[in-house]
């Protein structure tokens, strides 16, 4: 590796990533890649592997995937100069594709007759057909609901537009045009690093480029495998749950992580199959950054000044069985898929936690809400929709500091709009957007808090849809002895004889004059409460967040006035002492609830046993078994899975 | 009249004066005094001082001084000002805490927005609420501002900032709450958020409000110092004060208004610039201003300075127009270190203590400067402004670890350090081009500063630009461009959701006017009258996007309100900067907006005929490093080089305060005004 030339490179590569991102986000038409900025444009090797990736804009989450598997569907031989491959389609190119509102393409940089690199581009079209504008819902049952798909394909064949394919796309989508605009704008983005990449090889020598390319994503490697051996050798297994669309059922996610040396793997057998909802996504046959996204943040974390390439996945392995949500087969839909990755971060972040000596991090809010209204324009009669605001919650309470207020890690990217504008967009009234007082899961760091919104309707009617919502039942958790965050809550017109809780929300109308009232979850603390500062408690109940009441019960810190009674504190907190060696996690009584009957191993095994069963009738198979299994009330051991699957299976005549 | 510009930097107070002299930008003097923090005014003093006893000015003599501080930039940046109260509209108490959600940098785990200015307990809720559309919801009451203030008080707050949510709609609660408090505390300061700038976005506001309450105190005490010593030294001499739209306000204003002077420091050099491409009729100009911990980079297109809109004080935003500028981490005290197996430089900085391990003042780390020594752009023969004496012997030490861990020798490592630190800038420099819709080739790159024309000419040559200036006095170009600073004043007003029509458009752009008209006799008071110049702007989207562009509205149109003109010169700037317009498709005005400029005095552009030609010896050769090799290399003083000067590199020219380094690729000449321009040979 050479020490200038890889310094240099990498600051080379880092330039024309972000030209051409830049250029490809001036040039693109959708409020999704302007506003939201889901999109980016990057350039890879031959392997697939990207070593010149944007982080100012665009999404930076994708620099761990790898396009040789789309590449391959074409086949890299059957390429030409000019030739764009074109593709939505989450079940081919081994999961470069995640959704089918993603529509990816990939441009190959020619030199002296033989591709050196391809320039990769995706967009997240703001609607590709399907059930309902925007192709996204949460209770789509199939991919056929979520818009038209299109297998890896040629758009453009030595520069020449593959116009049928284009009209066959065009005709299926509600804004054809703003989608070509954006397209277009991607193109325009691939082709000046296309230029870039030649200009390079002009100046250093297409070996030398090569060369370069090569030690700077080697250098990512050696980065990441530094990090790595950080941490404790061993295996480690955590889970986490996602509750149904109907609020009442769960879906088991399981992480097993281990880690030998300077490599890991992360297998996530034993999480539950794939629902008939759009909660799944696919990770395909390899190593797929969905299924190690805590640990590849961990490495940049810890690795400040590490090269933004593929390379930092190389010394990590992933496995997600096939048909399970983490790796859901044909049909599955999976538009609001976010959160269910989400949640697999969780898991994943639990592992880590025991693998990095003193700890880590406690669990975020672990939802991706978005509020969207539709309501209709009184001066037109024309219904329109608007995004009202994001609707995330803290982060865990960390190694080094509590959380942070509003906001989780794996959605940290989101934007909130002013309340100024929404209102004006909106015909709500914002009453309320704040910290919920009292969220915080209790620690030595506390979690980042809750956010409480209420909005009251001022027009004749609006329908309110919130996807991504979560964690109404089980809270996030707390890690090192740090307690758990609240869950979310969702109350109609509080206060009012028709208060009701409404749990989550998928589509709820709203009369003139009703109020709304949303509180997410609050991420999880870190460490004993009781180890916590009484300074910090005392300046966490001055400032209105936490109660006189909890900063009592919750970290044995009495407040007398403005101040600390110190002798009353030292008493609390030793006469509770002993009741604080609990667990290392604190689950929440809900999951730890459902924990005494289902323990992991027997939600595990049933997860397991069920992948037995044909695809279809998975979903259907599960609850049943857990229907059967859970009557006794009593704690359910793998065996009592097994055999009364067994039975199931014989009634069913299905082995 | 006689015009001073004074610009303080960390370590010299430039001074830049222009007596009048019809010989106009040729004749400006320049000097330097150090810098005397924390109590910079001692500086701008001793400096005035100076010329006086040197008889450049008289006290009877009236002057103009335009000056650029950065007092209250430091004190935001270092938090040191007073306790500050924010009253905020009832269920808005975390306004300042929650931001805008979002995190900087999402993937590192231990991200977290910084903390706001003040803390929870000092921002008040009051029961109150305007509609959107300016109706007010629930009436104020304003004895609950009052008790407000006053529970703030006695929790030591010295100000208080007012942002209702819609006060820019309709300012009338703030108004009130604001009135109540000036009469029952009149010992607080208070600052409304709608008077500081009338833009929809509450948080953006609120912060607005309160950085202007958190600047104030620092710079009344600043300017009345000041303004003791000119009423007592020079009575006759006005005072003016640079702001971060590149423009200059009056002393009352900038203590009214210190917000608008928080970003003016790297400001001053960019107006410089402008001016100076105007003279040498280049449009299309890259600045960058290279210090000792970072280099500041900007662009003007068009001959027009490049306007942010979200703009960043320490750690939080200026949603006012200012002059975009993008800052980079690499500087002549970077440090250079090895991270594993590959050689970095920066962020980190020697800075000016102990600063470069070859000054011989404590620091042994290798730094940018170090490698200069070495590759024979500095020269240990020659001070550095004069005084500073340069140990090569120390730069070699700091610079043989590197050295060893590379297998190379000093040199080659001090080369390394320098193509890693040319490379550093050039990440940052082609994607900020590129936000700005600019390819190299077009630029034409100027260069102030300290160590600027060290490595400005390298990265030239490294990023594909032909063409470099660096003016004539570039060590206190900042202190010229107070000079050549107009009075320039931004005006806003937020239409989004109003319905809209002619007579309404023309009847705000017309108040915006006579506001503006009203601000800038304000500043110039009866003494001199000034002819106003207005642009007027209109921030304008397609319905339904969330992005919106800044367009430049002909006078004309704004006087009739035109909406077909509007629409018209929209799609036009869409399709200027993304290539493409929807001409058909309905658009939406979320704001109005104008700019006054009244335009000072101001030295003109007036060549100097090129005496005959002759040819100039350098005054030593030394071997300088270019391209991996040693290339003989003549060495200039800047003082011997006549206009019309023409040579080639690989040259150096000295002066006292930079080094100017001319590339091998390049030739270069002394231009008309005394500027050197350096041109890459085709």
């Amino acid at each position: 590796m050479d020490p200038v030339r890889t310094e240099v490179m990498k600051n080379r590569f880092a330039a024309i990533a972000e030209e051409a991102s830049n250029v490809a986000y001036r040039t693109a038409y959708t409020t999704f890649v302007k506003q939201t900025q889901d999109y980016q444009v990057a350039l890879a090797n031959r392997e697939g592997e990207f070593f010149a990736y944007p982080v100012r804009q665009g999404v930076t989450s994708s620099v761990c995937q790898n396009l040789r598997p789309m590449v391959d569907e074409i086949g890299i031989e059957n390429l030409a100069p000019g030739d764009i491959i074109i593709s939505n389609d989450p079940f081919s190119g081994d999961a470069l594709c995640t959704h089918t509102m993603d529509i990816h393409m990939i441009r190959p940089v020619f030199r002296d007759g033989s591709i050196i690199a391809f320039g990769w581009a995706f967009i997240h079209a703001s609607d590709i057909g399907g059930a309902v504008p925007g192709s996204i819902s949460p209770t789509s049952k199939e991919v056929f609901q979520e818009g038209v798909r299109i297998r890896p394909n040629l758009l453009y064949r030595k520069g020449e537009l593959n116009r049928q394919l284009w009209n066959f796309f065009a005709d299926n989508s509600r804004i054809p045009d703003l989608i070509w605009g954006d397209l277009q704008a991607m193109l325009s983005g691939l082709s000046l690093l296309d230029r870039r990449a030649q200009e390079l090889c002009e100046r250093y020598g297409t070996a030398g480029f090569l060369e370069g390319v090569a030690d700077v994503i080697a250098l990512s490697e050696l980065k990441a495998r530094q990090a790595i051996a950080r941490l404790k050798a061993g295996e480690y297994v955590f889970n986490d749950y996602l509750e149904t669309h109907d609020g009442k059922g769960h879906i088991y996610i399981q992480a097993r992580l281990r880690i030998t040396g300077e490599t890991l793997e992360v297998d996530c057998t034993g999480s539950d199959p794939q629902v008939p909802f759009s909660l799944n996504f696919v990770t395909g046959e390899r190593t797929h950054p969905f299924l190690c996204m805590p640990i590849i943040n961990y490495v940049l974390t810890t690795e400040p000044t590490i090269p933004m390439t593929g390379g930092i996945i190389r010394p990590m392995r992933t496995k997600a069985p096939k048909g399970t949500l983490l790796n859901a087969e044909f049909p599955a839909a999976m538009g609001n898929r976010w959160v269910a990755v989400m949640r697999l971060y969780d898991a994943i972040l639990g592992c880590l936690n025991q693998a990095v000596p003193g700890g880590l991090a406690a669990a975020g809010a672990g939802q991706a809400g978005i509020i969207a209204v539709a309501a209709f324009d009184e001066a037109t009669g024309r219904q329109h929709v608007s995004v009202v605001e994001p609707f995330i919650g803290g982060t865990g309470g960390r190694c080094n500091g509590d959380g942070v207020d509003g906001i989780d890690t794996p959605v940290g990217f989101l934007k909130s709009a002013p309340i100024e504008a929404v209102e004006l967009e909106t015909p709500f009234v914002i009453r309320r957007f704040m910290i919920e007082r009292d969220s915080f899961g209790p620690g030595r760091h506390r979690g980042g808090g809750a956010v409480r919104i209420e909005m009251e309707n001022k027009g004749l009617g609006a329908t309110v849809t919130v996807r991504g919502l979560d964690r109404f039942r089980f809270q996030p958790w707390g890690a090192m002895g740090g307690g758990a965050g609240h869950s979310g809550r969702t109350v109609l017109n509080p206060g009012t004889p028709e208060e009701r809780e409404i749990g989550k929300i998928d589509v709820l109308e709203l009369k003139e004059g009703d109020l709304l009232r949303m509180i997410t979850p609050a991420g999880g603390g870190f460490g004993d409460p009781f180890e916590r500062e009484p300074r910090q408690v005392l300046e966490d109940v001055l400032a209105g967040l936490i109660s006189r009441d909890s900063a009592r019960a919750d970290y044995g810190v009495v407040i007398a006035g403005d101040e600390v009674d110190e002798a009353a504190t030292a008493r609390t907190r030793a006469a509770r002492r002993n009741d604080r060696l609990g667990p290392a996690f604190s689950l929440g009584p809900v999951r730890s609830a459902l924990e005494e009957t289902w323990p992991p191993t027997a939600s595990a095994t049933l997860a397991d046993t069920v992948m037995r069963a044909p695809l279809g009738l998975r979903p259907y198979i599960i609850e049943t078994l857990r229907q059967r299994l859970g009557r006794s009330g009593q704690k359910i051991t793998v065996a009592a899975v097994q055999s009364a699957a067994e039975a199931l299976f014989r009634e069913r005549r299905l082995v | 009249m006689l015009r001073i510009g004074v610009d303080i930097g960390g370590t010299f107070t430039d001074f830049a004066l222009w007596d009048g002299d019809e010989r106009g930008y040729v004749a400006v003097e320049a000097f330097k005094v150090p810098s005397t923090p924390p109590d910079f005014a001692r500086g701008v003093m001793e400096g005035l001082e100076q010329l006086l006893a040197r008889g450049r000015i008289s006290a009877e003599e009236p002057a103009l001084i335009v000056h650029g501080t950065t007092v209250s930039t430091n004190a935001v940046i270092e938090r040191s000002g007073p306790p500050i109260a924010l009253l905020t509209t009832a269920g808005f108490k975390d306004i300042l805490g929650l931001a805008r959600l979002r995190l900087d940098k999402p993937v590192d785990l231990f991200n977290r927005r910084p903390p706001p200015l003040i803390p929870r307990q000092l921002v008040f809720e009051i029961d109150e609420r305007m509609l959107r559309d300016g109706r007010v919801d629930r009436p104020l009451d304003p004895a609950q501002a009052v008790a407000a203030a006053r529970q703030a008080r006695a929790a030591g707050a010295v100000a208080i900032a007012i942002c209702f949510l819609h006060a820019y709609r309709n300012p009338a609660h703030e108004k009130a709450a604001g009135e109540a408090i000036r009469a029952a505390l009149p010992e607080l300061d208070l600052v409304l958020s709608h008077e500081v700038w009338a833009q929809q976005s509450e948080y953006e506001r609120a912060s607005a409000a309160l950085l202007n309450a958190y600047a104030r105190t620092t710079m009344a005490g600043y300017i009345a110092r000041l303004q003791r010593f000119l009423d007592e030294r020079l009575p006759k001499a006005r005072l003016f004060i640079t702001k971060s739209n590149g423009g200059v306000m009056a002393t009352a204003e900038a203590v009214r208004m210190p917000i608008h002077t928080l970003l003016s420091g790297p400001a001053a050099g960019v107006t410089a610039a402008r001016a100076l491409g105007q003279m040498l009729g280049e449009r299309h100009l890259l600045t960058m201003d290279m210090g000792g911990t970072s280099t500041d980079i900007s662009m003007i297109r068009d001959g027009e300075i490049m306007v942010s809109h979200d703009g960043k004080v320490g750690d939080f935003p200026i949603m006012m127009p200012v002059t975009a500028i993008e800052a980079i981490g690499a500087g002549g005290g970077s440090i250079a270190w090895l991270d594993g197996p590959v050689l970095k430089v920066g962020p980190r900085s020697a800075g000016a203590v102990p600063g470069p391990a070859c000054y011989a003042r404590g620091g042994t780390q290798p730094t940018v400067s170090d490698a200069y020594l070495l590759c024979g752009y500095l020269d240990e023969s020659m001070p550095l402004a004069g005084s500073l004496r340069l140990h090569r012997d120390r730069a070699e030490a700091a610079l043989a670890p590197i050295a060893s861990a590379l297998r190379r020798d000093a040199v080659g490592a001090a080369e390394s350090v320098v193509a890693v630190a040319t490379a550093n800038m050039l990440a940052n420099a082609l994607p900020f081009m590129a936000r700005l819709g600019v390819e190299p080739g077009e630029l034409t790159l100027m260069i102030f500063g300290g160590a600027g024309a060290i490595h400005g000419p390298l990265l030239a040559d490294e990023i594909g630009i032909g063409r470099v200036v660096v003016p004539r006095a570039s060590s206190v170009f900042c202190g010229f461009g107070c000079l050549v600073s107009d009075l320039l004043y931004d005006l806003v007003r937020t239409v989004h959701g109003m319905a809209l029509e002619a007579g309404l458009i023309a009847r705000i752009y017309d108040e915006l006017r006579r506001e503006g008209e009203r601000w800038l006799a304000e500043q110039t008071g009866a003494e001199f009258a000034i002819e106003p110049s207005l642009e007027y702007f209109a921030d304008v989207r397609y319905r339904g996007q969330s992005f919106d562009v800044a367009t430049r509205i002909d006078a004309a149109a704004a006087a009739a309100g035109d909406m077909k003109a509007i629409a018209a010169a929209f799609h036009a700037e869409h399709r200027r900067l993304y290539g493409h317009a929807e001409p058909h498709a309905a658009i939406e005005i979320l704001t109005l907006r104008a700019r006054i400029r009244g335009r000072l005095a101001q030295p003109a552009a007036t060549p100097v005929a090129p005496g005959p030609a002759r040819a100039i010896e350098p005054r030593r050769r030394r071997r300088a490093r270019f391209d991996g090799a040693w290339h003989e290399t003549a060495i200039y003083a800047r003082g011997d080089l006549p206009i019309g000067w023409r040579g080639a590199g690989p040259a150096i020219v000295e002066e006292e305060t930079a080094t100017v380094v001319i590339p091998p690729a390049f030739s270069a000449e002394i231009g008309r005004f005394g500027d050197l321009i350096l041109e890459r040979r085709r």
